[in-house]
């Protein structure tokens, strides 16, 4: 690494060690916290009341807690399904499916897709709760346009279906960014590999699927690595669209840590959550990053 | 070229301005709820002409904010001069992060005449920590025009949690969407608790010793099981998943007031647990284009909360809370800070602001006034107050309410009664230790 780097920056480390010091202090500040949330979660700190002040070191009864008390198992696994409908499944394939879809198509055609893609993603999260709960609701859009009109009762979607409707806003809310990244991927792959493919008498289907994915099997580990971490962690539009209800059925664990954290004024509890969570989403980037490497 | 240049220097100018300007734009700050503006902006107004000084108002939703405000004392982030629910002050003071107030109080010509007792649940350790806005009672809201169809007799004087099951059943087969509004879950925040669980808890039990509160008031211990709140959550259980007379998502709705407010005027809201501020409340809880009283009288009426009609229990129930303004500990001015709380309380603002809003008042020169003594309403809401009731505000009451908050969650989601008790009382002994929770048998 050295021997790459210009002389002039070898022979005065003072200006290196000078130019890698922002990187530094980034990187100390983001341990600073990490430590932080960990040295809490070995105590019963709270937000209000005495222990915010005399909190005590509690060893680990707080994680113990996670897996003897009703909450967080079942915020996982909700945490689970959300990711695995919502980013996996929905807006990486959708995402995937419109890029190959797309291209190469009208382009007036194309724009139309592209903007209402976009919109979903430029929309600020509590907007789209507030959309989203207006049409799913009991006298929202869909029951207005569609399920009424039919002649059948109005369904209360986001009462009765409050899982699969966040998880549908998500796709929608998300889908934009795992179609511009395949786009882009797509647009690398060399047009004359595909042509080629095409005189041998690959089918189109065959083209996507033996040709063109092998090829941007990176960017869709990137693509997954990316989206996993993001959808983890979510909180913003099933809090404002749900609250994590009815009953706890769309908790995930960021709307268990919230309501642990601050609702309860447990820090303590809430940053074991969130260093159980680390250690959850460390591992699934670890398992992304292995996808990452080309096969032998 | 020269355009980058320009920005750049714009930029780098206007960084400079703001990095100046923040700190001395505002001496002192204030965060309220939204739906306190109309007390508090124009007292903000007053004090502005009086003193010169330039307030940073910090407006805030209703929903979410009491942990708002919890979270930016703790952090050091909140204004000089701070609004939190009544409940919140002890476990606010006794973290240190608030201002204690007598000595300033002791010099305002006003203090006198604010209720001793709405003075002390704003206490922690003998000293005072905030000045209450308001105070309330809690009862059951009714449509008329639902009740009419429904064919159950007004005026409404339900004897027994069966007579609301009853009424409830009955609106729900006139075809009633939300025929019984009981707030419950996590999202509807303490309003669950008060609103509802806390409602039911009183009259479920007999008031023998603490056999129908959270907290054993003699030993400090919370009680982690009794007949009482097995029942209460049992009516939960009765309302929400047995006869489901309401859907749960009211509870869980993007803005559960706006969703409340909008079903009531859709007329599909049967009753409503709620408090004696919804008499504004129900059209605009800043009192601004609120209906006749003839009009609203002609919509809605309200009943007191009955007990559950087991041998012993309190024939009607009743818990008062209420709000406060106070000061942060990290108050850059503590004396200014308090000027503006002064000039918000001022008899004039404040009691123009008690009128308008049919707001229970907290000090005697209002509430002996003959304009105030004259609203037939406030009247007769506040003959309710004669049989009223505290919360447990000492440190912990938080923790104990989002509890409670979470066993009703659990009940609605599909958990039984018996679970949902065991984990309430395993949830104690958590945050408490064994030796600080008891049961009744």
């Amino acid at each position: 690494m050295k021997n790459q780097a210009n002389p002039w920056l070898t022979n005065n480390l003072f200006v290196l060690g000078l130019g890698m010091l922002p990187a530094l202090l980034l990187i100390c500040v983001l341990l600073y916290f990490t430590a932080w949330a960990f040295a809490f979660s070995f105590t019963d700190l709270a937000l209000v009341g005495r222990k915010a002040v005399e909190w005590s070191w509690v060893g680990l009864d707080n994680f113990e807690r996670l897996f003897t008390r009703r909450g967080f198992l079942e915020a996982l696994w909700t945490t689970v399904i959300f990711v695995f409908f919502s980013a996996i499944v929905g807006q990486s394939v959708l995402g995937f499916l419109l890029a190959a879809l797309l291209r190469g198509s009208n382009s007036s055609i194309k724009t139309v897709v592209e903007v209402c893609i976009m919109l979903g993603w430029l929309l600020p999260d509590i907007v789209a709760a507030f959309l989203w709960s207006a049409t799913t609701s009991q006298t929202g859009l869909i029951n207005s346009l569609i399920i009424v009109p039919l002649g059948f009762q109005p369904v209360n979607f986001i009462n009765d279906y409050a899982l699969p409707v966040v998880i549908v806003a998500n796709i929608w809310k998300g889908t934009a960014w795992s179609y511009l990244l395949f786009s882009a991927a797509l647009d690398s792959v060399s047009r004359e590999v595909v042509e080629a493919a095409k005189v041998d008498g690959a089918t189109p289907f065959q083209r996507i699927w033996l040709v063109q994915l092998p090829i941007i099997r990176p960017h869709i580990a990137t693509n997954m690595l990316f989206i996993t971490i993001w959808t983890f962690t979510y909180f913003p539009l099933i809090f404002a669209m749900t609250g994590g209800g009815p009953g706890t059925q769309s908790t995930t664990l960021a709307v268990f840590l919230y309501n642990q954290s601050f609702a309860r004024g447990n820090l303590g509890f809430g940053s074991a959550i969130s260093v159980a969570m680390l250690l959850i989403v460390g591992v699934l980037s670890l398992f992304y990053l292995r996808l990452l490497r080309e096969p032998k | 070229m020269m355009l980058k240049r320009s920005l750049l220097t714009t930029a780098a100018v206007l960084s400079m301005v703001a990095a100046a300007a923040i700190p001395a734009r505002a001496e002192v700050s204030i965060m309220y709820a939204e739906w306190l503006a109309s007390l508090v902006e124009p007292g903000i107004e007053a004090f502005e002409a009086e003193t010169g000084e330039t307030v940073n108002a910090i407006k805030l939703p209703g929903q979410g904010y009491d942990q708002r405000i919890a979270l930016d004392l703790s952090a050091g982030t909140a204004a000089d001069v701070v609004q939190m629910d009544s409940f919140m002050v002890s476990e606010l003071a006794s973290a240190g992060y608030l201002h204690p107030l007598n000595e300033q109080g002791a010099g305002w010509d006003q203090y006198q005449y604010y209720q001793p007792g709405l003075l002390e649940v704003a206490s922690y350790e003998g000293n005072v920590y905030g000045l209450p806005t308001d105070t309330d009672v809690r009862m059951l809201w009714y449509d008329k025009s639902n009740f009419e169809k429904a064919g159950i007799t007004v005026p409404w004087e339900p004897k027994s949690w069966a007579d609301i099951l009853d009424a409830a059943q009955k609106l729900k087969d006139a075809g009633v969407q939300y025929a019984f509004i009981l707030p419950a879950g996590t999202k509807q925040a303490e309003a669950a608790t008060m609103q509802g669980f806390y409602m039911a808890l009183l009259g479920a039990d007999v008031p023998e010793g603490d056999r129908n509160r959270l907290l054993n008031r003699e030993t400090g211990q919370w009680i982690g099981d009794s007949p009482a709140i097995r029942r209460t959550l049992e009516l939960y259980h009765q309302v929400y998943v047995e006869n489901e007379l309401t859907p749960a998502d009211i509870n869980y709705a993007t803005d559960v007031g706006a969703a409340v407010r909008q079903a009531l005027a859709d007329d599909k809201v049967g009753i409503i647990a709620s408090g004696s501020w919804e008499d504004a409340c129900l059209w605009d809880c800043n009192g601004v284009n609120l209906p006749s009283r003839e009009e609203r009288d002609a919509q809605v009426g309200w009943t007191p909360w009955p007990g559950s009609g087991e041998p012993g229990t309190k024939a009607t129930t009743n818990i008062s809370g209420g709000w406060t303004i106070g000061v942060n500990a990290k108050a850059a001015d503590p004396d200014l800070a308090f000027k503006l709380v002064t000039t918000i309380f001022d008899v004039d603002n404040f009691k123009a602001w008690t009128l308008a809003n049919h707001r229970m008042a907290v000090r005697t020169d209002i509430s002996e006034s003959p304009e105030y003594m004259e609203d037939a309403y406030l009247a007769k809401a506040t003959a309710l107050a004669a049989d009223t009731t505290g919360r447990d505000t000492i440190p912990g009451y938080q923790t104990v309410s989002a509890l409670v908050q979470q066993a009703t969650a659990d009940i609605l989601d599909g958990a039984d009664v018996e679970t949902v008790v065991q984990e309430y009382h395993d949830a104690l002994v958590d945050e408490f230790g064994e030796e600080k929770v008891m049961t009744y048998e």
